[in-house]
């Protein structure tokens, strides 16, 4: 055991030990808390416990200023005192569980670990304090699920007012899959070796001594269907195990200090996957990414505070480390290569890729320093002005890998040798990463209420973010520019065009590498590329954004008030399909909480974005197309200068108008009983989007809420929420554009090309228009949808609509019978996501056999899920009860994605091998119980 | 003597909703309505508007609380604030115990009905929501509570009761009104709590995470409460892995993951808001390759065993097959994050 750890549950054994001690609590303003809980207990600690009938002496139904009632609150525990004035009280919950149904199942073990059968130390608590005068000094602890993968424990102990330290532990499952059929060894560490199955395929040769590609394929697919077929499911899942300590200091009634330190470490697998060859891909598989990731937060604050002057200096490190910083996995797949070929009269033989390598997420640092200051001033109007400054800085400066591990003998690209000329650091621009981002805020806000009715506000907010990350994609032992793809059975390459016409006759495929990846010499020869579309360098992309509100509101009469809100938000980026887009907002509100019977809260906002002209490609000078002139030359298909239609919007930098509309009604009821109504509405519509997300995108929710407490022997709540979703896309297919070729639209959709002027004739059509491509008129002819357009053809559009359709149900109650006490609880979710898509099948030149199983869209994605938890505690004297649970759990689910996945691992028996090894969610129903016993001391 | 039996009859009845939602709304939207709107004059809660900090009223001590409210003493006592208050105040107000927060009692303990003499946190003692607010904020301001005024939740109208309940212990921490921070955000934020139970969600009603993981409520120099500078910040404290800087980056990822996911919970897998491939295709239609293509049902596993054509684009992890690395590659080859 590490020592940290040891040192944590000695710690938490101590406490527990001891009778004494904890909880831990998560700063609400900085770093992410530790909510110490599990399934059994989200909130920390789940008893079933007495309630107290004689409330708090007041109104036992009282309610929050909103209306919520308070309901009634435990019993009193039974506490004792030592000699020393400690008072104490505590609890612990053990006993036997057991589960039964598909334990194993992903879904149900999502982030919870119930057992499925032995003993079980369901939880406990512990709380002393010396509380006289003078002292204070307390001392808690916590915990649950010990020793299974979602335990937690906490201690924190102290002296109120005057300091205290806390420490926890906290485990959380991830199970992504229960369904994966591994076919290596070694999941989990850095290096996957196959079972049984020859690395890189089985390779068969001609009788000449060439590679039989599609014999090769079809015995590599056999041996692979045979290994799945062999192995059994196997999980792959991911453990967070986050340790810490935080110290917090009062220096004096106005300063204090806070401390603290946490390691957070992920160990497991999670379902990945790998590509060969290049472009659209030559062979892929399902392989398992190894986790082995520690990451160390440290946050200190130093804190002012005198009731007029506030201030909050804050300093946070995060440190991320990856203990598995590259993964080899050995590759099944007999990969269909490109780009690579051998030198005469060597042979290529795909076999020789056995292996794949991974460059997993690299270690990172980030630094941040924030300072806040805040002062009131009510001798002024009221008046608080805030100021935020946070400086950050994430940078990583890992060890690149070399392209392949491959050595690539006899091989070459585009001419020029590969052995040994991509296998090691020196074939990078850089050895090491270099990457940095600095983000900056700044933050001002000011508040007043000039009179008794009137409050105003106003906030100006600016972030940035400064990208500094610089990376070329070259080889300088080879001068080439491009990327080796997928360990060198692929590439993307930028070398000139060869073909006649574009560049001067004699022009080398090899010009560009001889000017050792100076890309501005490269750009001075002036040559045509071979294509537009090979990324040559990174694109740092980085904006920034600006907020100006100003709001306020106005007290109509006691209890109600409007409020009104404008605000600006601008963003400026760098290297996106807009520098600037801004959106207008106008919020206004209204609260009513004067009624006798329950509060009001309707809100509305309209949002209005807009920005400068759209830019559909960006990004020319980090893509080869910036490396000389356009083709012109008959025959060059221009698809890969022109990277996205013009008429086509993403969606984050699309015009889009924003309605939002919320409604909340707490009602009164009865003096016992809360009924809950609201309602949310969002809609964005995005108006000069034809193509891309589109029309309008809508969501509204509705939700019921019953709460009833009419007494400390029963309470019954019950809530319900309806979800609709809708969203539609729209695409185009896109098709060719090749200077020199005629394209030919028919009425029925269908486009075709050839070099003849006069168009062929089709079956059932007539043609409708003829095109020629041309190196002077591919811009207008191919850059944009049209009827007419050779690349972007109207007819193969397609338009997507999807919808998603959401119930959520729960009810449940405490119901005290004397003798024991009842809690039920009861939720059902069900889920059902339907897409349908048109499009016209001539147009896409689908067979009809295709176009049958095509359909106009894909099966509904559907789910429910239902959870019963049921719970009697049968008190045996005052300090001991028995506890039974019952808990139930089905679901099922239907995900078109996984649909045939489990018979059908390895579709293809020939070509691009496609290895899906994950099956997906299952169905699953569960029950646990337990026999617990409750001790209180 | 209860002091719930001196005031029960004076609530005998109690209160009966609206006969329908329609006609709350129609009522609602007639503010100062007479039927509706406290009558100051004959409600029982009207005087509270006189001016709490204004009056003479002194402090009498713990004791003298007791003898009403004795029972409550014993519920808050269980509570952080008498404990801090009792064993070590750090302020000459905390000495007072129930009068540090509830203000001085001797006017009040003289005419115990009148709401106006002592500072209540329940909708029916009546003390506005700017007084309550007020008298939390003479200890809970600055840290935490820097950024409260004007945030969201002071927008609203939310009082600090409204979530905290110091006279009982409700929850383990945070003095809550309900047993985990999760259920007191639900008792207003019931689309969140469907949004948690969804096919895919962040791990709240498993007791693994709950909303102050992510929101402050109580103010933050960010719209929605958050807790980082930007959505990224925050979503990288716990997927510090994808925080990065890469070589190769997706440009709509390094600038917000809620343009991909939804944080609190989907019907689609790792919480995105669209399925795959669509979601991919709301951005990508290159002019070149596959990412403008209609793929269909006829490229499931399923429907390759009637006739079908498998596309990796569909079946399993869709677009993630290949590009494994869509939250950004430090792999030389990585630039469509394949490796």
């Amino acid at each position: 055991m590490k020592p940290w750890r040891k040192t944590l549950v000695l710690c938490v054994t101590a406490a527990a030990a001891q009778m004494i001690a904890a909880q831990v609590r998560a700063d609400s303003a900085a770093g992410v808390g530790e909510n110490l809980g599990n399934a059994l207990n989200p909130g920390g600690l789940r008893t079933i416990p007495e309630r107290d009938p004689d409330s708090l002496d007041a109104w036992p139904d009282e309610r929050t200023p909103t209306g919520k009632l308070l309901g009634w609150p435990d019993k009193l525990p039974e506490t004792s005192r030592t000699q020393d004035g400690w008072e104490y009280h505590g609890q612990v919950e053990i006993g036997g569980m057991a589960t039964g149904g598909n334990t194993d199942s992903a879904w149900f073990r999502r982030y919870k670990d119930l057992p499925t059968s032995g003993l079980y130390l369901n939880n406990f608590s512990v709380q002393a304090e010396q509380l006289e005068k003078g002292k204070g000094y307390f001392l808690e602890a916590l915990g649950g699920g010990i020793g299974y993968r979602d335990q937690y424990e906490g201690v924190s102990f102290g002296r109120y007012n005057d300091w205290k330290v806390d420490l926890f532990y906290n485990e959380t499952p991830h199970v992504f899959t229960n369904r994966y059929r591994s076919l290596w060894s070694g999941v989990g560490s850095s290096h996957l070796r196959l079972n049984g199955l020859p690395p890189g395929g089985v390779g068969i040769r001609n009788a000449d001594g060439t590679m039989n590609a599609t014999a090769s394929q079809t015995a590599t697919v056999a041996g692979m269907r045979s290994a799945i077929e062999a192995v059994e499911d196997s999980e792959l899942s991911l453990v967070r195990e986050t340790g810490g300590v935080s110290i917090d200091k009062y220096l004096s009634s106005k300063w204090r200090l806070i401390a603290s330190y946490s390691r957070e470490h992920r160990d497991g697998s999670r379902p990945f996957g790998a590509v060969f060859g290049g472009g659209g891909g030559g062979g892929s598989l399902e392989i398992p990414e190894s986790i082995d990731y520690d990451t160390h937060d440290i946050l200190a604050m130093l804190r002012y505070d005198d009731g007029t002057n506030s201030f909050n200096l804050q300093t946070n490190v995060s440190l991320f480390r990856n203990n598995i910083d590259t993964l080899t996995f050995e590759n099944p797949i007999y990969a269909s290569t490109n780009t690579i070929s051998a030198t005469a009269p060597n042979v290529l033989d795909p076999t020789i890729f056995t292996s794949g390598r991974y460059d997993l997420y690299p270690d990172n640092d980030f630094y941040n320093v924030k300072a806040e200051y805040a002062r009131s001033m009510p001798e002024w109007y009221h008046s608080r002005l805030t100021a935020t400054v946070s400086l950050s800085r994430m940078k990583q400066n890992d060890d690149l890998i070399p392209p392949t591990a491959h050595a690539l003998s006899g091989l070459e690209i585009n001419g020029v040798s590969a052995e040994n000329n991509w296998n090691t650091t020196s074939a990078l621009s850089r050895r090491r990463a270099g990457a940095e981002i600095d983000t900056r805020l700044f933050d001002v806000a000011f508040s007043m209420r000039p009179t008794d009715k009137l409050g105003l506000d106003t906030k100006i907010r600016y972030y940035e973010t400064d990208n500094k990350t610089d990376y070329v994609a070259c080889n300088p032992l080879t001068g080439q520019l491009g990327r080796l793809l997928n360990d060198g059975s692929g590439g993307a390459f930028a070398f000139p065009n060869t073909a006649a016409g574009n560049n001067p006759a004699g022009t080398l495929g090899s010009a560009y590498d001889a000017m050792g990846c100076n890309l501005n010499a490269v750009r001075a020869l002036g040559l045509v590329p071979s294509s537009g579309a090979s990324n040559i360098r990174n694109v740092p992309y980085e904006y920034s954004k600006t907020n100006i509100e100003l709001g306020g509101e106005y007290r109509l009469a006691r209890g109600q008030t409007i409020s009104g809100r404008i605000e600006r938000e601008q963003y400026e980026r760098e290297h996106r399909e807009r520098d600037s887009t801004w959106e207008d907002m106008l919020r206004i509100g209204y609260l009513n909480r004067a009624y006798q019977w329950g509060t009001l809260r309707a809100s509305a906002e309209f949002g209005r974005r807009r920005g400068d002209s759209y830019n559909p490609d960006p990004y020319e000078s980090f893509y080869s197309v910036s490396l000389g002139p356009e083709p012109t030359a008959d025959g060059t298909n221009l698809f890969s200068w022109i990277h996205a239609m013009r008429s086509f919007r993403k969606f984050d930098l699309s015009d889009r108008d924003r309605l939002a509309l919320d409604l909340r009604l707490d009602l009164i009821a009865r003096h016992d009983l809360d009924i809950g109504f609201s309602g949310q509405y969002r809609q964005n519509r995005f108006p000069n989007s034809d193509f891309g997300r589109k029309d309008d995108q809508r969501v509204g929710t509705a939700s019921l809420d019953v709460n009833w407490q009419p007494s400390a022997k029963l309470g019954l709540y019950g809530y319900y929420s309806y979800q609709r979703s809708t969203m539609t896309q729209s695409s185009i297919q896109p098709n060719g554009c090749v200077i020199g070729n005629y394209y030919y639209f028919y009425s029925d959709g269908a486009v075709a090309s050839g070099s003849d002027p006069v168009a062929p004739a089709r079956s059932g059509a007539s043609l409708v228009d003829t095109v020629l491509v041309t190196s002077g008129n591919w811009h207008n002819q191919c850059g944009d949808h049209a009827q007419t357009s050779p690349l972007w053809t109207e007819s193969r559009k397609w338009t997507l609509d999807y919808e998603d359709t959401n119930h959520a149900l729960g009810i449940g109650g405490r119901y005290d019978l004397g003798f024991a006490r009842l809690e039920l609880d009861y939720s059902y979710v069900t889920g059902t996501s339907t897409l349908d898509y048109s499009y016209n099948a001539n147009g896409l030149g689908l067979s009809s056999a295709v176009t049958e199983l095509a359909g106009s869209g894909m099966p509904d994605s559907d789910y429910d899920q239902h959870i019963l938890s049921l719970d009697l505690v049968f008190p045996i004297s005052k300090s001991v009860a028995l506890r039974a649970i019952y808990r139930y759990e089905q679901g099922s689910i239907d995900d078109w994605h996984y649909a045939g996945v489990s018979d059908n691992p390895v579709p293809t028996d020939s070509g691009s091998q496609a290895v899906y090894l994950d099956s997906g969610t299952q169905d699953y129903h569960d029950n646990s119980v337990g026999l617990l016993v409750q001790v209180n001391f | 003597m209860s002091i719930y039996s001196l005031l029960v009859s004076a609530r005998a009845g109690g209160r009966l909703a609206a006969a329908s939602l329609l006609a709350l709304l129609a009522v609602s939207c007639t503010p100062g309505h007479p039927g509706t709107v406290p009558d100051e004059s004959t409600h029982a809660h009207g005087a509270t508007e006189v001016d709490l900090m204004n009056q003479d009223s002194t402090y009498i001590g713990e004791q003298a609380c007791a003898e009403c409210h004795e029972h409550a003493r014993e519920h808050a006592s269980m509570g952080k604030h008498l404990k801090v208050f009792r064993s070590n105040p750090s302020t000459p107000a905390q000495t007072e115990m129930c009068e540090a927060c509830h203000g001085p009692g001797s006017k009040h303990a003289e005419d115990s009905l009148n709401r106006s003499l002592i500072i209540g946190y329940t909708r029916d003692w009546g003390t506005p929501i700017a007084v309550q607010n007020a008298q939390c904020q003479t200890c809970h301001t600055g840290g935490g509570q820097m950024h409260w005024t004007s945030s969201a939740h002071d927008r609203a109208g939310v009082a600090c009761s409204d979530c905290h309940n110091p006279m009982m212990k409700n929850s383990v921490n945070g003095a809550l009104v309900r047993s985990s921070v999760s259920e007191t955000c639900y008792t207003c934020h019931q689309q969140q709590r469907a949004e948690f139970h969804k096919r895919s969600h962040m791990p709240l009603p498993e007791g693994k995470m709950t909303c102050v993981d992510c929101h402050n409520p109580h103010g933050s120099t960010t719209r929605p409460l958050l807790k980082g500078d930007s959505v990224n910040d925050l979503c990288y404290d716990c997927h510090a892995e994808k925080r990065g800087p890469f070589i190769w980056e997706h440009a709509p990822v390094r600038e917000n993951c809620s343009n991909c996911h939804l944080p609190h919970g989907s019907n689609n897998d790792k919480l995105l808001a669209a399925p795959r491939p669509w979601l991919c295709q709301q951005c990508h239609d290159a002019s070149i390759g596959h990412p403008g293509q209609l793929f269909n049902n006829s490229q499931t596993a399923a429907s390759a065993l009637i006739g079908g054509t498998q596309s990796a684009r569909i079946i399993g992890r869709s677009c993630q097959n290949c590009h494994t690395q869509v939250h950004g590659s430090n792999h030389p080859s990585g630039a469509r994050f394949q490796r």
